[in-house]
């Protein structure tokens, strides 16, 4: 098999065959969780606006917690996790659906697509995301607390997310590789992502929504917590 | 008997020696030889540190002194599963032409389409060649090989890959011109009804330089047909036995419109205000990102124009299975042949219905430990 079959092969058959396993593993994974059950309510709630507690739930979570460092013990914890975690996240979002290739992959898996953002802005993002990747397994190795809870798990999660981002980078860059040959490590290496996320803690790329608005819900209501 | 040399064959037809230097110079220059490998083997230094006009005075050197020593190069074209066209496009090559070549480089002695003899005057003719010119002809494949079902190209009565398997044992190389005898190409699109297959895979073992394209470009091909003329051999191929002088580089990195890619300006529709203003057409489907081909460079109709210049993105004619390598308007990141809804439901019903099998298990177990109240 040469480069340009690799290509191919990882455009079609594997990516196809990732995104089946990504579906049935997040389907499993779900319906593992939701077997688990929720604790019976004891204390039955006075009055429960569920939806404005969602939508605050997701408000502060996502519009306010990650801009207002003092808010978060986060940021007084731990900067480097606060700052570089919340630039990786918020790149690797933009990177995935707002690149021009990026948002093609989506159309061609919905059938529409939307406006995407200029190469060099998205480049920038990515570099900028490469290095808070960089710097967060750095904290990760020599922060006294985080080195004694990391496993193998921590270090191979943050492997996974890596090399997407840093063949992509490559890829964009038309560095080292020919074209067909960066371009099938990245497409591969999205698709060991893809399998290897419902499977580990990199499972919150979904579960964090149905976290978010399960906790939401429990957040409107107003009584006595159990 | 001695065979008559390129120079005697031009200077019999009245061409002066400087018309003759001067047409070396045109052709070193079309051959792209400033980047050609075989260069210092062809017996002059190759002086590459030298300023522009000492090199190209050396090329034009090389070129005139294989044209003065060697007679003309038998060629043998043979064509099978095809459409002709990349003979109809290297009629209109514009350096060097084909009359240029066969009226002065090169004695085709086997072409259907150009021949003027036919039936079994044509194939006698082939079969002389073949026996007169043995191991110094060159042979040129157009059109890819039914291996699954021979009756769907037979000539004379014979198969197509009886005819390319005699023809090739007595060349001195093959030169597969055009996607299907590189690569398949049409015919061999799934589900590949006649077996097609390229010239490369019935003949393995044999080094087969590939011309893709659909049609190949014809400077790409009297390009390669000089450089063995020239040189009496084959130049620097890729991994994919193509000349890297032509495919060395992708369509995306030499487009003329790449700097609107850069800056993220693209077409949304062939009749939108981008595709108006010349904008990028990636987002309408162009596959130049991962098209070897010099199409951005060379042209075509003489330098005139090439697709994206014209207004349609690049459908990657020169790649292997480019009619299968996704839709010709899908973007060239998309999955090829995404899994369907049906898929997606399964594979959501299979991982529900096992987790919820797992769950069960779990809670049956907690419950005979007593754990559950």
């Amino acid at each position: 098999m040469n480069w340009t079959d690799f290509l191919r092969f990882a455009r079609g058959p594997l990516m196809g065959a990732a995104l089946v396993v990504f579906a049935a593993g997040i389907s499993y994974r779900l319906v593992r969780v939701v077997a688990l059950g929720w604790s019976r309510g004891r204390a039955p709630a006075r009055a429960a606006d569920k939806t404005v507690g969602v939508l605050r739930t997701y408000l502060r979570g996502l519009g306010i917690f990650p801009f207002i460092p003092w808010v978060k013990q986060t940021f007084r914890g731990n900067a480097v996790t606060f700052l570089a975690g919340g630039l990786f996240h918020f790149g690797l979002l933009v990177i995935v659906f707002l690149g021009t290739a990026h948002m093609l992959v989506w159309k061609s898996l919905l059938g529409f697509g939307w406006p995407t953002v200029a190469l060099p802005i998205i480049d920038g993002l990515a570099a900028a995301t490469i290095v808070a990747m960089v710097a967060l397994l750095i904290n990760r190795l020599t922060h006294p607390v985080l080195r004694r809870l990391s496993g193998t798990s921590e270090f191979a999660n943050l492997i996974v997310v890596f090399l997407p981002m840093l063949t992509g980078w490559i890829m964009a860059h038309h560095l080292w590789f020919r074209y067909e040959v960066i371009f099938g490590l990245h497409v591969a290496s999205v698709a060991l992502l893809l399998v290897w996320i419902p499977f580990s803690r990199l499972s919150h790329f979904v579960f964090y929504f149905f976290s978010r608005t399960s906790h939401g819900i429990e957040f409107g209501k107003r009584g006595v917590t159990p | 008997m001695k065979r008559e040399t390129i120079s005697e064959h031009l200077e019999a037809e009245g061409i002066s020696r400087r018309e003759f230097m001067s047409y070396c110079g045109v052709l070193a220059g079309a051959l792209g030889l400033s980047q050609v490998a075989p260069l210092a083997a062809s017996g002059l230094p190759a002086d590459l540190g030298r300023p522009a006009t000492v090199l190209q005075r050396n090329l034009t050197e090389t070129v005139a002194r294989a044209l003065e020593t060697k007679p003309r190069q038998p060629v043998i074209w043979l064509e099978f599963q095809d459409c002709a066209g990349c003979t109809e496009a290297i009629t209109r090559s514009t350096s060097p032409t084909l009359v240029e070549l066969i009226l002065n480089k090169m004695a085709l002695n086997y072409h259907e389409t150009l021949f003027a003899a036919a039936g079994h005057q044509a194939e006698a003719a082939r079969a002389d060649a073949m026996e007169k010119y043995a191991g110094e002809y060159l042979l040129v494949v157009e059109g890819s090989v039914p291996v699954g079902d021979p009756g769907f190209c037979t000539i004379g009565g014979r198969t197509a890959e009886d005819i390319l398997r005699e023809a090739a044992r007595g060349a001195a190389a093959v030169i597969s011109v055009g996607s299907c005898a590189s690569f398949g190409g049409l015919p061999a699109a799934n589900p590949n009804p006649t077996g097609a297959r390229s010239a490369a895979d019935i003949l393995s073992g044999t080094t087969v330089v590939n011309i893709p394209g659909c049609p190949a470009i014809p400077e790409a091909t009297t390009g390669v047909l000089t450089h063995f003329l020239v040189f009496g051999e084959l130049p620097e191929l890729d991994d994919l036995n193509r000349p890297t002088a032509f495919y060395g580089t992708t369509i995306h990195d030499r487009c003329l419109r790449r700097p609107f890619y850069d800056e993220g300006k693209f077409a949304n529709s062939f009749d939108d205000e981008g595709a108006r203003k010349g904008w990028c057409l990636y987002k309408l489907g162009c596959k130049g990102p991962t098209t070897y081909n010099a199409c951005a460079v060379l042209k075509w109709n003489g330098g005139v124009s090439f697709p994206i210049e014209s207004g349609h993105p690049c459908l990657g004619c020169s790649q292997p299975d480019f009619w299968d390598n996704g839709g010709f308007y899908q973007g060239q990141s998309s999955i090829i042949g995404p899994p369907g809804l049906g898929s997606a439901a399964t594979a959501v019903g299979i991982g529900a219905v096992v987790g919820a099998g797992v769950a069960a298990v779990n809670i049956a177990k907690r419950r005979d430990k007593g754990e559950d109240s």
